[in-house]
């Protein structure tokens, strides 16, 4: 591919790794259980995209199956079997935080410079001639950063899944930036384990809300010493 | 020759699988759990003796790769899962007949018990790193539905942390993964290889040491999750305590092993490519924060199930402490360890099971005098408590030995002292609970009655095998270490 | 053309084109949104009859009103048209870009902000006290976003003179889509919502005691006071509009004083700002109002904007 397009993908990527992260930082924003999902949608789609530009920039064609996958299995298929899930149950569909929004969002704002000066690091000297992609490392580390954030101040099951699919999406991000995704037959295993922990999860916020008529996760702390 | 085994070693578990999502009587599947079982177990003993023979299996680019630690701990894997297999039958029999279980539970359970087996037979036999990762994650995804067997609120809530803790952890380990192919990308030739065990430690002095030792770091963490290191153990605890007993038996068993074996897997690679003391030094830190993490929360402990996951963490710790060491002993005492915590583990979760049986009770305060209750299961508890406690003449008491010495004898004093520390409180602790269980006089009411015979005969091989562990070694086993020793040093 | 007359002559010009098309603008945004509702509303021209009016209209003062409530409105008045005097509109460089920088239209809206607030406070009414206090508050949050967005084009520019960063970004084109530009953009966007009183963050159609901000400052204005207040306000919302459109989207601006440079300037220039009029009035009708004590978590969606905007501009470079 000439240069002049080349420059085109890069620049394409940026603006999704941006929209990616914004998206996470919405999430972060958000109280209503119904964006959470929707944002990750979202997210997952722009994540999809990426990965077809990877596809298209560097004619890493392998990657064209995990692109199609991560819009099909994090963009539709867990958003519908989430907001599915929370159909059914009749919860109060509002995000009760341990943290309130301004601060958790000052805070994650702190994690994505952490994770540039992380990201830097890790491309080290390759940074100079490293491809475009290579730059939305940073992008990726602060996902998996604000991921693990939602999971440990969002109080309810369904925002611990959020969270930990922002994770994953963080994780699929990282690999797509430094080395252009993994071997096909382990992103699509990874694609199938991801789906069946979403299940298996959704499977047991129907049991912790028969059993405790709620799905915060305050109600889950009758095991301690 | 290697493609049957391979074959044997994936095959059986995943017809053991299919023939429990077919049939639904109770004794058919019993019997496919247990032929599955056993033969997967003979299969991996063939592997052992293959690999200590003829040198590694498929060492090639392929995508499974065997040698002399994946067929130790392979061995180790499916012996556990054997007993497990064989004390389930009556463990599950007595559970049907007291209403606790209903045929669809005990259906789900044999077709998950074979499903975990295959997943941990996964993680063993690959080359690719990320085929392990994939297993790794599957193995709690299988378990995740027998955490929660029971459907009790405290079951659900711990199945609901295991899975999420879990996956956290092994998210972590993926990223881990990704540096670790992103160091040697630029390295292996092609790069669809560049992902496997034994490519990467051929160009192990090429890989990019600042990168891999970040990886290394996130790879412990991962996999410290699954194995249960302090302080990612906090799932441990709740998930052991929650799952039925034979399933807590072969975590402990066997899912704690192939997640160390995946940790080791990294280590011997890190060391091989960083050197020094980087990857050392944390196993070394790692492995007494665990230990020491063990203590408080074995001794102010209230339930004998919570008591042992406690002790698996100490374990796990011990073991991650004596890798650290680095000399050819403390990996001897290490690998030895592996077995020794296995049988130990497998033995105390049962006998728990039985003392639990009879009292209907997991909190230790409620049994009392067991000695006079179930006779057969409380000998096995206390002499369980002294083997896993490092006692003589257990095995368990040879491997710690072992490693107390490779800790004076290479110059770590100072950690060395500590461990045994660590350990002293922990055996007081034990002594403490178990002796009041055990003796003493019974709450009055307490109906009893023992395992089945079959239970018992198990339980009492577990036993006799950790006493001659405890005497000597035998020399297949001796050779199978040595195989698995010349692996880990790289 | 060169020299002092031709720098008076044109800043005059511009001093005219802001005053005499703010109102138009406002007028529009209206007139959008009253379309949004079904309604057939006020024509465009509303606002330049409503400032006509206030202006013929006789002044009542509070008694205990001193001269902080009596000077307030010429001095709002002054400064929003020394801003008027920097922003760059049609033609680079402003031709008195000398006289300040972007941090001085900052700190002359924040003068304007003071003496308003001080004159709700004045008239010893109590709504004032409390638009006042609900004002100030707002500010303290939207200022430092409304810096880190303008920082980031800043910091790509290299120099905080707003002539210079639209010539430096109108050289660059592909550089507009930078995500760290679009990121300042967006967050300097909410900024322009709140600074102007618009929706999400305060309703300026309304006297409705308990959510009133910016209006319970003024409401014990009359007359010409009153229509020098509203003019402020209407110049206010066409300059943060101006800068909007001209610090990130500079296509089309004069270079030269050349007449046809000019008049495509002009031109562009109201397509952009009728284009951004548009999108205020679409997010003005498609939102409710947020409860008071929601508006910090709103304020601070912009000011992470603006913050990932700079943590991307180093991340991935302009």
């Amino acid at each position: 591919m000439d240069p002049t397009n080349l420059q085109t993908v890069g620049l394409l990527i940026d603006i999704l790794a941006a929209a990616i992260l914004v998206t996470a930082f919405l999430v972060v924003s958000s109280r209503s259980l119904v964006f959470y999902i929707r944002l990750f949608a979202l997210q997952s789609f722009f994540l999809g995209a990426v990965a077809l530009l990877v596809v298209l920039g560097y004619g890493e064609t392998h990657i064209l199956i995990a692109a199609v996958l991560t819009i099909a299995i994090k963009a539709i298929a867990i958003p519908v079997v989430l907001s599915r899930v929370i159909e059914r149950i009749h919860v109060r569909k509002e995000v009760d935080f341990s943290i309130n929004i301004p601060a958790s969002l000052l805070l994650c704002g702190g994690m994505v410079i952490l994770a540039d000066s992380v990201a830097h690091s890790i491309l080290g000297a390759q940074r100079a001639d490293a491809p475009a992609v290579s730059r939305v490392l940073s992008v990726s580390i602060a996902m998996m950063l604000i991921g693990l954030f939602i999971m440990t101040t969002r109080k309810k099951a369904i925002t611990q899944i959020v969270g930990l699919l922002t994770m994953e999406n963080g994780v699929f991000l990282s690999g797509l930036s430094i080395t252009y995704g993994m071997p096909l037959i382990v992103e699509v295993g990874i694609f199938f384990d991801i789906l069946v922990a979403v299940l298996i999860l959704g499977v047991f916020i129907f049991r912790i809300n028969k059993t405790f008529e709620s799905i915060s996760i305050d109600s889950l702390r009758g095991l301690r010493e | 020759m290697s493609a049957i085994l391979f074959a044997l070693l994936l095959g059986l578990p995943v017809t053991g699988t299919l023939l429990c999502a077919v049939f639904h009587t109770r004794r058919v599947l019993e019997t496919i759990t247990v032929i599955c079982a056993g033969l997967t177990f003979l299969s991996a003993l063939w592997l052992v003796t293959t690999v200590t023979q003829s040198g590694a299996l498929n060492p090639g680019q392929g995508w499974l790769y065997a040698d002399g630690l994946s067929a130790y701990v392979a061995a180790i894997v499916t012996g556990s899962a054997l007993v497990v297999a064989l004390y389930s039958t009556g463990y599950l029999r007595r559970q049907v007949r007291r209403r606790h279980v209903d045929g669809g539970q005990l259906w789900l359970y044999y077709l998950l018990l074979n499903a975990f087996l295959f997943t941990m037979m996964v993680v063993l036999l690959s080359n690719n790193l990320g085929v392990l990762w994939i297993g790794s994650e599957a193995t709690t995804l299988a378990t995740a539905f027998l955490v929660a067997f029971y459907e009790r609120e405290s079951s659900i809530e711990a199945a609901w942390k295991y899975v999420i803790i879990c996956s956290v952890g092994i998210a972590l380990a993926l990223f881990g993964i990704i540096l670790t192919y992103f160091s040697a990308l630029h390295v292996v030739p092609a790069s669809g290889n560049a992902l496997n065990w034994s490519s990467l430690m051929l160009v192990a002095g090429g890989l990019d040491p600042g990168v891999l030792k970040l990886a290394f770091i996130f790879v412990l963490v991962g996999f410290g999750t699954k194995a249960g290191l302090a302080p990612m153990h906090t799932w441990k605890p709740d998930a052991y305590g929650e799952a039925p007993a034979p399933i807590s038996a072969l975590m402990a068993a066997g899912l704690v092993n192939v997640a160390l074996y995946s940790l080791i897997r990294f280590y011997i690679l890190v060391n091989k490519a960083v050197g020094g003391s980087f990857a050392p030094t944390l196993f070394i830190i790692f492995g007494l924060v665990s230990m020491g993490v063990a203590v408080p929360f074995i001794l102010i402990q209230r339930d004998f199930k919570r008591l042992l996951a406690y002790s698996s963490v100490e374990h796990v710790g011990i073991i991650v402490f004596a890798l650290g060491l680095g000399t050819p002993l403390a990996y001897f005492g290490a690998l030895l360890h592996l077995l020794n915590n296995a049988i130990a583990k497998t033995l105390l979760f049962l006998t728990a099971s039985n003392v639990r049986m009879a009292y209907n009770s997991k909190i230790m305060r409620k049994v009392t005098g067991a000695i006079k209750v179930i006779p057969v299961s409380a000998t096995f508890l206390i002499a369980g408590v002294f083997a896993i406690t490092g006692w003589p003449p257990f095995g368990v008491f040879v491997s710690e030995f072992a490693i107390v010495s490779a800790g004076f004898a290479g110059g770590n004093v100072v950690p060395t002292v500590f461990f045994i520390g660590f350990i002293a409180a922990i055996f007081a602790g034990f002594i403490y609970y178990t002796s009041r269980m055990v003796f003493g006089e019974p709450h009055p009411g307490i109906k009893g009655g023992d395992a089945d015979t079959l239970s018992l005969l198990l339980l009492g091989l577990l036993l006799t095998a950790l006493l001659v562990l405890g005497v000597f070694v035998p020399p297949p086993l001796q050779q199978c270490i040595e195989t698995a020793l010349t692996v880990l040093k790289g | 053309m060169s020299g002092a007359p031709a720098i008076v002559i044109l800043s005059l010009l511009q001093l005219l084109l802001l005053l005499a098309s703010a109102p138009l603008i406002s007028g529009i945004i209206a007139k959008t949104k009253a379309r949004f509702q079904h309604r057939q509303g006020a024509g465009i021209l509303q606002p330049y009859f409503d400032l006509a009016k206030l202006l013929r209209k006789e002044v009542l003062v509070s008694p205990v009103a001193s001269w902080v409530f009596r000077s307030t409105p010429y001095l709002v008045f002054a400064s929003t048209l020394v801003i008027a005097l920097l922003v760059p509109t049609v033609v680079v460089p402003v031709p008195l870009d000398w006289v300040g920088d972007i941090i001085t239209v900052i700190y002359l809206f924040a003068l304007g902000r003071f003496f308003v607030a001080l004159a709700g406070l004045d008239t010893g009414s109590a709504f004032g006290g409390l638009g006042a206090s609900r004002e100030m508050s707002i500010a303290s949050i939207i200022e430092p976003a409304m810096m880190l967005a303008i920082f980031t084009a800043a910091v790509t520019a290299g120099s905080t003179n707003l002539s210079v960063i639209v010539a430096t970004l109108s050289s660059t084109p592909a550089s507009m889509l930078n995500p760290a530009h679009l990121l300042a953009f967006s967050g300097l966007f909410i900024v322009t919502m709140a600074e102007t009183g618009r929706v999400p963050v305060d309703n300026p159609d309304t006297h409705l005691e308990l959510t009133m901000i910016h209006e319970a400052m003024i409401l014990e204005y009359s007359g010409r006071y009153l229509a020098f207040i509203e003019w402020s306000s209407q110049m206010k919302l066409a300059i943060f509009l101006a800068l909007l459109s001209n610090m990130f989207f500079p296509l089309g601006m004069a270079t030269t004083l050349a007449p046809w440079a000019l008049c495509v300037g002009c031109a562009a220039f109201f397509a952009k700002v009728i284009v951004l009029a548009a999108i205020v009035a679409v997010v003005e009708s498609t939102n409710a109002k947020l409860r008071l004590f929601r508006v910090p978590e709103l304020l601070m969606v912009a000011f992470i904007l603006s913050l990932l905007a700079l943590i991307l501009y180093f991340i991935v470079g302009a």
